[in-house]
């Protein structure tokens, strides 16, 4: 059976009717439209708050007493976090044939931002969700994905690539292609975006926007590019004379969905990175319906033997040569440490912590849900659902169909990943305000949010669990990317050497590329300093 | 007793509007624009109201029978309104004029109705209570229509029903006010058997409804439809005109049973004939069975696998008398093993090798049917070719959708396949597309040899299929891949392209 659509002129049917809707999604489609709103129902919704981590973070910096240790282990590297800067830290010790390590992961499952969760019908992130294509230059990010044959020979695997529709935007009551605004614009706003991407591709000839970030800023910043890092990319805007509404909402979008943080709030050197790092060999991103849990899942499998669940680290002290780690009912002693962990959490654990080494760090609170649903909502005007799907102009980022990456021609039920970064009010107050309103308060918002899209969403849903972090990322407020702090984070400390930060918060950008390079380059440096003092430990590779 | 007269007063309000939307509605669904349509419906209904209220001088004597007619003709006009406007635009080629009439008609009627009420009620009232009352809850009826469209009815009934409804709830206004105004009425019996009788041809209305709207739908189809059912995957309709079936998928035309014996003959015999030794064949889509008639005409095949999606269509074609006539029962053969999955996932955890592979999918309309036309799925695809094995696509038109049909060409060669592209005229699509492909390094030579019983190909037309004129010529393509579906995107320009 084949062929085409009746309209079609050797097919013609007398008479057709000006649209392809057909009665039934008509009459749905205009009577939303009429009245902009959906029929209440009292179909229940479960779900709960989820992968909560702030009370025993609360633990940690109350300095709740916890018990003596009762058993003792010793380790030439103890890395502390497994989220993907520590779980690239151990890949990276595993390479060189050093297996003198273990890993601490306080929670149940490992991941930290790649967290993944799984129900009858698909995998589903928590967090982070796909990595953009890496170019030639992210020779760490390549050698991984080869590993775990997502590339290979040069070419990546297609069904681990975004599939087509990748992104659309709901403006003005309508669906359209892609992310950019498009429906709407005057010529005096396609000049601002033209005159816009021509800024971000001098940039990006400047080389100084690169990913891992390190290497761009060791590269000589001229000038005008240095200071973008002392005014936020909203003031830059201004001060570039590009006013244009939509090209403002585009940027603040583009600072909220990797920075947690809005355009006001946001170095310009860090917005501009947003679009002057990337340049696609192929059309992507990566992305698996389980996000990046896909990567995690992979370094844990290969990674197991090394980790350690359920350790909450309370103390780490360091007497004479030796670290002194505490976790759990173990005390482990180690000649280095790798400290993975969210970098904020540093100097409550960890003895002797210069306060003046994290007192920039600023934070950006987040709320993630994952909705599972019966039965997909009606589309407005006939369009597809696409993998990432964003609303113009709302305080969301929109969400992401975790099952997009499915072969299937027809798929009944979905599970949607939503995401929230609270960037209206300061970090401060939003974290209060997320860990203040019950599961219903969320609910209800993130419902009444789709709902201006999807109209029936409320009958679709059965299931809708949150997560929320009160610091989910790193924010690359203005002045951090070039601060001294930031910089002394990446290099040894008086009274703590042999112990390296490896978070992407020393990048000040919360990416798994990042947080690869950090693990990688403080599990290096671990070895080169052991290897040195220690012959027996010393690596063979 | 005020209050009842003054219900009676809101009620009466609320239909006339809710008459004056439908007809909005109705028009901007079925001629789009939908500001032009309400604009130019409500001016019309406005403007006849106004005509009525003039008219309403001429009426002197009898004022309550009057108006209890007037609000049976109300009744069976509003509340037909819709259906007959459905019917009309199926139907005949006079939708806007009937349109406009109707409009108009219930315009004047209703415009009447308060003019007469206000007479009426001028001997019972002081004139200023009257004047107030009756317009305070002649607007608050209005309120109420307009509210209750959007959030109830048309969502809960559509636009049929709800006609029907208010029509109802205008001849049982009618009805109370035979016993309202019995007083000033000389005869009332009449007047109510009157009522009684509209009453009932709406309520037959209401249970009709579904018919309406069925023989609204059925207009889109040139033919009589034999049968229709919604599947969880698709609409499945068949339609019927003299000795002509046809089969359409979610409105798409997918055979005329007049010429698809040249549609598939083309599909399958290029391919399968050209290799004697092919013992297996894998259907992909095809749940018509009407392929698999074909391969059946080779005694060497021992077994046959058709992979289709939806169930209700190759139950349908098993059982079907008149689909299995076209069939030739081929759907019961015993060579043949049907299995209802989705194509892509079931080759992802199947094992089985074939000798040839018919891929015959619906054209490649949506992303989710692209997905089944990229390079991902073609070299899942060739994994179970056996080694000198040959899959055939049916590949859209090379005439009217050049672009795609170039397109799925190049798809099946980036999949790492050499393609042998060749091309029919069937007559109720127009020229016709496939492609052969097999491993790089295979060979292909047109057949020497077709089975006897062919009604179209020939052994030496053959060759000539995969000459392409000038119009149908290669053009550059770039492949569908997963991560970029320009098949679909170029499918849809083609043959927006061609129906304008």
């Amino acid at each position: 059976m084949a062929r085409h659509q009746p309209l079609a002129i050797f097919a013609m049917p007398k008479r057709s009717k000006p649209t392809q809707l057909s009665r039934r999604e008509f009459l749905a489609a205009t009577s939303a439209a009429l009245i902009g709103l959906g029929m209440k129902t009292d179909k229940p919704i479960a779900g709960e708050f989820v992968n909560e981590s702030f009370q025993l973070g609360h633990m940690l910096r109350d300095r709740t007493p916890f018990p003596a240790p009762t058993k003792k282990e010793k380790f030439a590297i103890v890395i502390v976090g497994g989220g993907m800067a520590g779980l690239s830290a151990a890949w990276q010790l595993e390479r060189r044939s050093f297996r003198d390590f273990v890993l601490l992961e306080m929670d149940k499952q490992p991941g930290g931002n790649s967290r993944w969760g799984e129900n009858d019908i698909t995998a589903y992130p928590w967090a982070a969700h796909y990595v953009p294509v890496p170019n030639a230059k992210a020779t760490l990010v390549r050698e991984l994905f080869e590993e775990f044959g997502a590339l290979k020979n040069g070419k990546w695997e297609e069904r681990y690539l975004c599939f087509t529709p990748q992104e659309r935007l709901f403006i003005h009551g309508r669906w359209q292609d892609g992310i950019e605004p498009a429906v709407g614009l005057t010529d005096r706003d396609r000049e601002q975006f033209k005159r816009f991407d021509d800024l971000m591709q001098r940039f990006r000839a400047s080389n100084n926007f690169t990913i891992p970030t390190q290497l761009g800023m060791d590269i000589t910043q001229k000038p005008d590019i240095a200071a973008l890092d002392r005014v936020s990319i909203a003031e830059w805007l201004q001060q570039q004379k590009l006013d244009s509404p939509y090209l403002r909402w585009y940027v603040d979008y583009a600072c909220r969905d990797d920075y947690g943080a809005p355009a006001s709030a946001t170095s310009a050197w860090a917005g501009a990175h947003y679009y002057a790092s990337r340049e696609h060999e192929e059309k992507g991103p990566l992305t698996w319906p389980e996000g990046n849990g896909w990567i995690a899942r992979r370094l844990i499998k290969k990674l197991d033997s090394y980790i350690r669940r359920n350790a909450l680290v309370h103390r780490i002290t360091k007497d004479k040569n030796r670290y002194r780690i505490l976790a759990g009912d173990t005390e482990f002693t180690a000649d280095s440490v790798i400290f993975a962990a969210p970098t904020f959490l540093a100097p409550y654990l960890i003895e002797g912590m210069p306060p003046a080494l994290t007192k920039d760090l600023v934070y950006s609170p987040w709320l993630t849900a994952n909705l599972t649903l019966d039965r997909l909502p009606r589309e407005i005007g006939g369009t597809e659902t696409a993998w990432d799907n964003v609303i113009y102009n709302s305080p969301s980022l929109g969400y992401i169909v975790a099952n997009h990456q499915s072969i299937r021609q027809h798929e009944d039920r979905s599970v949607w990943t939503y995401y929230w970064a609270l960037a209206e009010r300061s970090p401060l107050e939003s974290r209060r305000f997320l860990l203040e309103k019950d599961w219903n308060y969320w609910k209800e918002a993130i419902l009444t949010d789709l709902a201006r899209i999807h109209p029936d969403i409320r009958d679709c849903v059965s299931r809708l669990d949150i997560m929320r972090m009160g610091h989910a990322m790193i924010r690359p407020s203005v002045g951090f990317m070039f601060s001294d702090s930031r910089r002394a984070l990446t290099r040894p400390h008086a009274g703590l050497e042999r112990l390296f930060f490896a978070n992407s918060d020393l990048s000040g950008i919360s990416i798994f590329e990042e947080a690869q390079y950090r693990g990688v380059t403080a599990a290096q440096q671990a070895l080169a300093i052991i290897s040195g003092s220690q012959e027996s430990t010393a690596p063979t590779a | 007793m005020p209050a009842l007269l003054f219900i009676s007063i809101l009620l009466i309000a609320a239909c006339g509007l809710i008459y004056e939307l439908i007809a909005g509605a109705l028009a901007s669904y079925l001629l789009g624009d939908s500001i032009t349509q309400f604009s130019t419906i409500i001016g019309s209904y406005l403007f006849a109201m106004g005509i009525g209220s003039w008219l309403s001088r001429y009426i002197s004597r009898g004022l309550v029978t009057q108006f209890i007619w007037i609000e049976l003709m109300v009744a069976i006009f509003g509340g037909f309104s819709s259906s007959i406007l459905f019917l009309t635009f199926a139907y005949t080629q006079g939708f806007r004029i009937i349109l406009y009439f109707i409009v108009i008609a219930i315009g004047m009627l209703v415009g009447l109705e308060i003019p007469l009420l206000m007479r009426i009620l001028k001997d019972r009232f002081e004139f200023r209570d009257v004047v107030a009352h009756v317009l305070t809850f002649d607007y608050l009826g209005a309120l109420g229509a307009s509210l209750l469209f959007p959030i109830v009815l048309v969502p809960q009934l559509g636009l049929v029903r709800s006609a029907v409804l208010f029509g109802i709830v205008n001849a049982a206004v009618a009805l109370w006010g035979t016993f309202l105004f019995k007083d000033q009425l000389r005869s009332p019996q009449p007047l109510r058997v009157a009522c009684l009788l509209v009453l009932t041809l709406l309520c037959g209305g209401m249970a009709g409804a579904k018919h309406v709207i069925a023989a609204a739908d059925d207009s889109l189809y040139a033919d009589e439809v034999i049968f229709a059912k919604d599947t969880r995957y698709q609409r499945i309709v068949l339609t019927r005109w003299r000795d002509d079936t046809r089969l359409f998928l979610n409105s798409h035309l997918q055979f005329s049973s007049r010429d698809e014996y040249r549609y598939h003959e083309a599909l399958v015999h290029p391919g399968l004939a050209a290799n004697s030794s092919a013992r297996r064949v894998l259907v992909l889509g095809g749940g018509d069975g009407l392929a698999v008639r074909e391969i059946l005409k080779y005694p060497n095949i021992e077994s046959i696998t058709l992979v289709d999606l939806d169930r209700q269509m190759t139950d349908m074609f098993r059982s079907n008398d008149v689909l299995t006539k076209l069939n030739g029962g081929s759907l019961a053969s015993p060579k043949l093993h049907v299995i209802t999955a989705d194509a892509f996932p079931w080759l992802e955890q199947s094992t089985d090798m074939f000798d040839f592979a018919i891929v015959d999918f619906p054209d490649p309309t949506n992303y989710s049917l692209g997905k089944l036309y990229t390079t991902a799925f073609y070299r899942l695809l060739a994994k179970h070719i056996s080694a000198n094995g040959m899959i055939v696509v049916q590949s859209t038109s090379p005439m009217f959708a050049r672009q795609s049909y170039w397109t799925i060409v190049e798809t099946l060669k980036q999949a790492g396949l050499q393609t042998f592209p060749y091309h029919t005229y069937v007559p109720s699509f127009g020229e016709w597309g496939f492609v052969l492909a097999n491993a790089k390094g295979a060979t292909y030579s047109p057949p020497r040899q077709l089975p006897k019983d062919l009604r179209f190909l020939t052994v030496s037309a053959i060759p000539e299929l995969f000459e392409f004129p000038a119009d149908m010529q290669p053009v550059a393509a770039e492949a569908n891949r997963l991560n970029d579906q320009n098949l679909v995107r170029h499918y849809d320009r083609e043959w927006r392209d061609i129906s304008h």
